[in-house]
C-alpha cells in the first residue's frame, strides 16, 4: 500500500488553482453573457430591436400625403412627382406628431442646390446658371415647384 | 490534516460555483422578463428580421451631388458634427490630357468637401479643362464577407438576417478594429458615445416600412432601394437589375459588397 | 444637436483626397497602440533570450536566466493596459473574455495573452524560483514574508525529490513557451497583417517581422538590463555572458533585417495599386522614422557594431566592447520603437483611398499624448525594479545551495 502512486503537491496545488480559474471564468462567463446573446448569430439579439426603436427626423411621403392630397397630386403630374416632400421642406417627424411644429420657409437658394450649373452634373439634369439666368430674380416669381413644367 | 481541510472547502466552493453556473440561466431569463415588462420599447411589434432583405444599390449617372442625403442622414441619426460620416458623396473630375501627350486622360481630382453635405458648389478647375465629371455617392457597401465584422473582438457589430450591418452601441468596446478593417472609410468613431458607428440603413425606418433617410429625400432615385424577399410591382431595384451591368468596389478584396453600383469608373474605390 | 448650421469644420491638414471618415485630427490608434506591440514584442523577446538557457542549454547565459524573465513577466505585466487605456470604454473590457468573437484576431489575443501569462510564464517562474520561495518564507518577516509565503500557495516540499520534478517541469514549460512566445507575437502581427484593407498592414510577412524584430528587442533589452543591473550592485559583468548575449544578438539582427528587406523588395517588385502610396510614405512622410530611425540607427548601425565585435572580438578590449554591447543595445531598442511607430501610425497616415495622406501631431498631454505614452512605457521598468528587489537578490538560495553541490 506505501507504493501507491501519490501526485506531487505541487501538481494538486496546480491542478486546484486551475479548476478554481477556469470555474470562476465559467461562471462570470454565465453571468455576464447577455440573455439575447446568440438569438439570431454571434451578437445580442435584443441590439436589433434596440437600433429599429430609434426615433425618426423624416415622416416620409405617405405621412404628408394623408394631410396634404390636393399638393400631392399635383406634384404628381410633373416632372417633380419624384421627389419626397421632405427633399425642400426638410423633415417632417416634428409636424408629423405636432402640427404646431411649422416646416421652414424655403429660399431662392434651396431651387439652386439641385439647379444651380455644374459640370459635375449628368447632363439630363435641368440646370441654370444664376448669374446668367435673370439673375436678381427669385424663381418662384416664374416657376412653381409643385408644377415645375409650367413656365410662363 | 491542513490539506484535506482545504482541499474541502475548495469542493465545497466548487459546488457551491457549480449551483451558481445553474442558476444563472434561470436569472437571465428572469432579468429579460423584468426589462421587457418595465423597460417601454419604440420597436415595430410585427417586423421579423428573417423575412427580409434589404438591398441598395446606385445609378451615378443620376446623382446630382446636391447632398440632401448627406444631411438627412446626419439628421436622421443624429450623427456629430464633423468628419463623420454615414454616407457621403465624392466628386470626381478628370481633366483633359496635355495635348499631343498621348494620353487618355489628364489627372483625376477627387473631392468631397465636408462629405458633400452642402453641395459641391465651387468648381476647382475650368470647365474647359474638364474632361469627365461626375458624383458618387458612397456608403456601407453591406459586404456578404465583412472584415468589420470578422474583426470585433466581442460580436458588437453583426450582419442582420435582413441584410443590414449594425453596431450594438450598448455592448462596443470601442477598439477602432472594424473601422481599420473598413476598406471603404464607412465606419467612424463617435465622439460622443466613443463606439463605433456606421449606416444602419436607416434600421428604425426600414424596420417600420419607410425608406432610409437618404433614399427618401434623393431627388433622382440615384438610390435605389428595395427588398429582395418581397418585391413590390414595378420594383425599382428589379428594374435596376435588369436595366444595367453593376460593378462593386474593390472587388479585389473579396468581401464581395452587396452594395453595387450602375456606371461607375475604373477611378472610383 | 443641430447639423444643418454646419458652418466651419475644423479639418485638420492633409493631402490629396482621403474619406471624410478618415479626415480626423487625430489617428484612431496613436501613441498607446504603438507601444502595444512593443511591449508584448519585449515580453517574446526576453523570454527566447530565457529559454536559450533552459532548452539550448547555453551555459554561459546562466546569469541572465532570471534576469530575462523577470523583464519578460514585468513587461508582460503591462502588456494589455495601454490596448485598456485605449478602449473608448475600458468597462466593456470583459467582454473580449465572456463572448470572444472567434474570428476576430483581437478576441483570440486575450485567450493567447492569458495561456502565455498563466500557463508559461508564470508557471515557469514559479517553479524555478519555488525552492527559494519556501527558503525566503522562512527567513524574511512582515510584508515580504508574508508575500513568499502566498507565493509558495502552499507547498513547502523541500525534497530532492521535488526539486528534481520543479526542474524538469521547468524545462518542459520552457520548451512550450517558445511556441507560446512565437504565438504571442506572431499574434500580434497578425492583428495587424490580417487587417487587408490597408496595404501597410495586410502582410503576409507581418507575423514573421513581428516576431523576429521581438526577438532582437527583447534580447538588447536583456543586455540593457543585466549591464544597469551589474553597474547599480557594482558586480562585474560576466563578459563570457556579455559576448554570447551579443552574439544571438547579432544572429537575431541579421535574420530581422534580411526579412524587413524581403518585405520591401517584395512591395516594389511586385508594385501593387498601392505601391504610389508606400513609396510616398517611404521617401516623405515616414523619413525620418523609417529611413534614420528603423533602417539606419535601429538595424544598420547595430549590424555593424555587434559585426565587428563578431569578426574581433579579442582584439577590441573590454571596457570597449561593452560600450559597444550597450550602445548597439539601446539603438536596436529605440529602432524597434520606431518600427512599431511606421507599423502603427504609418498605415494611418494615408488614406484607404489610396488618394491622400492625414498628419498626426502628437499631444503632450491626454489620453494619447506623449506623458500618457511614456508612463505607460515607464510602468514595465518600474515593476522590474521592484521585481529585481523582491527576486533577484544578490545571491538566491537556491543558487548558493546549488554552487555547494555542483
Amino acid at each position: 500500500m506505501n507504493t501507491r502512486f501519490k501526485l506531487p503537491p505541487q501538481i494538486v496545488r496546480l491542478v486546484l488553482l486551475t479548476v478554481g480559474i477556469v470555474g470562476s471564468y465559467l461562471i462570470a462567463r454565465a453571468f455576464l453573457t447577455p440573455s439575447s446573446f446568440g438569438q439570431y448569430g454571434w451578437y445580442r439579439g435584443d441590439a436589433l430591436m434596440e437600433a429599429a426603436s430609434h426615433p425618426r427626423t423624416f415622416a416620409g411621403k405617405p405621412a404628408c400625403t394623408e394631410c396634404h392630397e390636393e399638393q400631392a397630386k399635383q406634384l404628381a403630374k410633373f416632372n417633380h412627382q419624384s421627389l419626397s416632400c421632405e427633399v425642400c421642406h426638410g423633415p417632417g417627424q416634428a409636424h408629423v406628431e405636432n402640427f404646431d411644429v411649422k416646416l421652414p420657409v424655403l429660399t431662392h437658394g434651396h431651387c439652386l442646390r439641385c439647379h444651380e450649373k455644374n459640370p459635375s452634373r449628368p447632363h439630363w439634369h435641368k440646370q441654370i446658371s444664376s448669374r446668367e439666368h435673370f439673375p436678381g430674380d427669385k424663381c418662384i416669381e416664374c416657376h412653381k415647384p409643385h408644377a415645375p413644367s409650367e413656365v410662363p | 490534516m491542513k490539506q484535506s481541510l482545504s482541499r474541502r472547502t475548495v469542493l465545497t466552493k466548487l459546488g457551491l460555483a457549480a449551483v451558481a453556473a445553474a442558476a444563472a440561466p434561470a436569472v437571465n431569463a428572469a432579468k429579460t422578463t423584468v426589462q421587457k415588462v418595465l423597460v417601454k420599447t419604440e420597436a415595430p411589434k410585427d417586423y421579423d428580421p428573417t423575412q427580409h432583405k434589404w438591398q441598395m444599390a446606385f445609378d451615378v449617372n443620376r446623382c446630382i451631388g446636391c447632398g440632401h442625403c448627406v444631411e438627412a442622414c446626419k439628421q436622421e441619426n443624429n450623427v456629430p458634427i464633423g468628419p463623420y460620416y454615414r454616407t457621403w458623396i465624392e466628386r470626381y473630375i478628370v481633366t483633359k490630357p496635355e495635348p499631343r501627350s498621348a494620353e487618355t486622360r489628364g489627372e483625376v481630382r477627387v473631392d468631397s468637401p465636408e462629405g458633400g453635405i452642402h453641395g459641391f458648389n465651387d468648381v476647382p478647375v475650368p470647365e474647359a479643362d474638364i474632361l469627365q465629371s461626375f458624383f458618387v455617392p458612397k456608403l456601407c457597401n453591406l459586404c456578404e464577407h465583412s472584415p468589420c465584422v470578422q474583426s470585433c473582438p466581442v460580436g458588437a457589430t453583426f450582419d442582420t438576417p435582413d441584410g443590414a450591418v449594425l453596431v450594438d452601441p450598448k455592448y462596443c468596446i470601442g477598439c477602432g478594429f472594424c473601422i481599420q478593417a473598413c476598406p471603404y472609410g464607412c465606419r467612424f468613431m463617435n465622439p460622443i458615445t466613443h463606439t463605433a458607428e456606421k449606416c444602419t440603413l436607416c434600421y428604425h425606418r426600414i424596420s417600420r416600412g419607410l425608406k432610409p433617410a437618404c433614399v427618401e429625400v434623393c431627388p433622382t432615385q440615384a438610390r435605389i432601394f428595395g427588398d429582395l424577399k418581397n418585391p413590390v410591382p414595378d420594383d425599382p431595384l428589379q428594374e435596376f437589375f435588369k436595366k444595367n451591368r453593376v460593378q462593386t468596389l474593390k472587388p479585389h478584396l473579396g468581401t464581395d459588397p452587396r452594395v453595387q453600383y450602375a456606371n461607375i469608373d475604373k477611378e472610383v474605390r | 444637436m443641430d447639423v444643418t448650421n454646419v458652418v466651419v469644420e475644423a479639418m485638420p491638414h492633409f493631402e490629396g483626397y482621403v474619406y471624410p471618415n478618415e479626415a480626423t485630427l487625430e489617428p484612431l490608434w496613436s501613441v498607446l497602440i504603438v507601444l502595444y506591440p512593443y511591449i508584448t514584442g519585449l515580453v517574446a523577446g526576453a523570454f527566447i533570450m530565457a529559454s536559450l538557457v533552459r532548452v539550448f542549454r547555453v551555459k554561459a547565459l546562466e546569469p541572465v536566466y532570471r534576469l530575462s524573465l523577470l523583464t519578460a513577466m514585468s513587461f508582460m505585466l503591462c502588456a494589455t493596459l495601454p490596448l485598456l487605456i485605449h478602449l473608448g470604454h475600458p468597462e466593456r473590457c470583459y467582454e473580449i473574455m465572456m463572448t470572444p468573437h472567434l474570428t476576430s484576431p483581437m478576441a483570440i489575443f486575450g485567450f493567447v495573452y492569458a495561456w502565455y501569462l498563466m500557463a508559461v510564464l508564470l508557471l515557469e517562474l514559479w517553479f524555478d524560483y519555488r525552492l527559494d520561495f519556501v527558503r525566503w518564507s522562512k527567513t524574511e518577516k512582515g510584508f515580504k514574508g508574508l508575500l513568499y509565503r502566498i507565493l509558495t500557495v502552499g507547498v513547502t516540499d523541500e525534497s530532492v525529490g521535488a526539486v528534481a520534478l520543479d526542474h524538469k517541469l521547468s524545462w518542459i514549460i520552457s520548451i512550450v513557451g517558445i511556441p507560446s512566445a512565437f504565438l504571442l507575437h506572431g499574434y500580434v502581427g497578425f492583428i495587424f497583417g490580417s487587417i487587408k484593407a490597408n496595404p501597410w498592414w495586410g502582410n503576409v510577412l507581418m507575423p514573421i517581422i513581428f516576431i523576429l524584430s521581438a526577438i532582437v528587442s527583447g534580447i538588447a533589452l536583456c543586455v540593457i538590463h543585466y549591464m544597469i543591473v551589474s553597474w547599480v550592485r557594482r558586480k562585474p559583468i560576466d563578459m563570457r555572458c556579455l559576448d554570447i548575449m551579443g552574439m544571438f544578438l547579432f544572429y537575431a539582427l541579421v535574420v530581422d533585417a534580411t526579412i524587413e528587406t524581403l518585405d520591401w523588395v517584395h512591395r516594389i517588385y511586385s508594385k501593387e495599386e498601392d505601391f504610389a502610396v508606400i513609396q510616398q510614405m517611404a521617401r516623405e512622410k515616414l523619413f525620418f522614422s523609417l529611413n534614420i530611425g528603423q533602417a539606419l540607427c535601429g538595424t544598420l548601425l547595430p549590424l555593424l557594431m555587434l559585426g565587428a565585435t563578431q569578426l574581433a572580438r579579442k582584439r577590441i578590449p573590454d571596457i570597449v566592447r561593452k560600450r559597444m554591447y550597450l550602445a548597439s543595445g539601446m539603438l536596436i531598442v529605440l529602432g524597434v520603437l520606431a518600427m512599431r511607430w511606421n507599423v502603427v501610425i504609418g498605415g494611418q497616415l494615408f488614406s484607404k483611398s489610396l488618394r491622400g495622406f492625414m498628419s498626426y501631431k502628437m499631444e503632450f498631454t491626454g489620453m494619447e499624448g506623449l506623458l500618457m505614452g511614456g508612463a505607460v512605457l515607464a510602468l514595465p521598468f518600474v515593476i522590474f525594479v521592484v521585481m529585481v528587489k523582491l527576486f533577484l537578490p544578490e545571491k538566491s538560495p537556491a543558487q548558493a545551495a546549488e554552487a555547494v553541490t555542483i
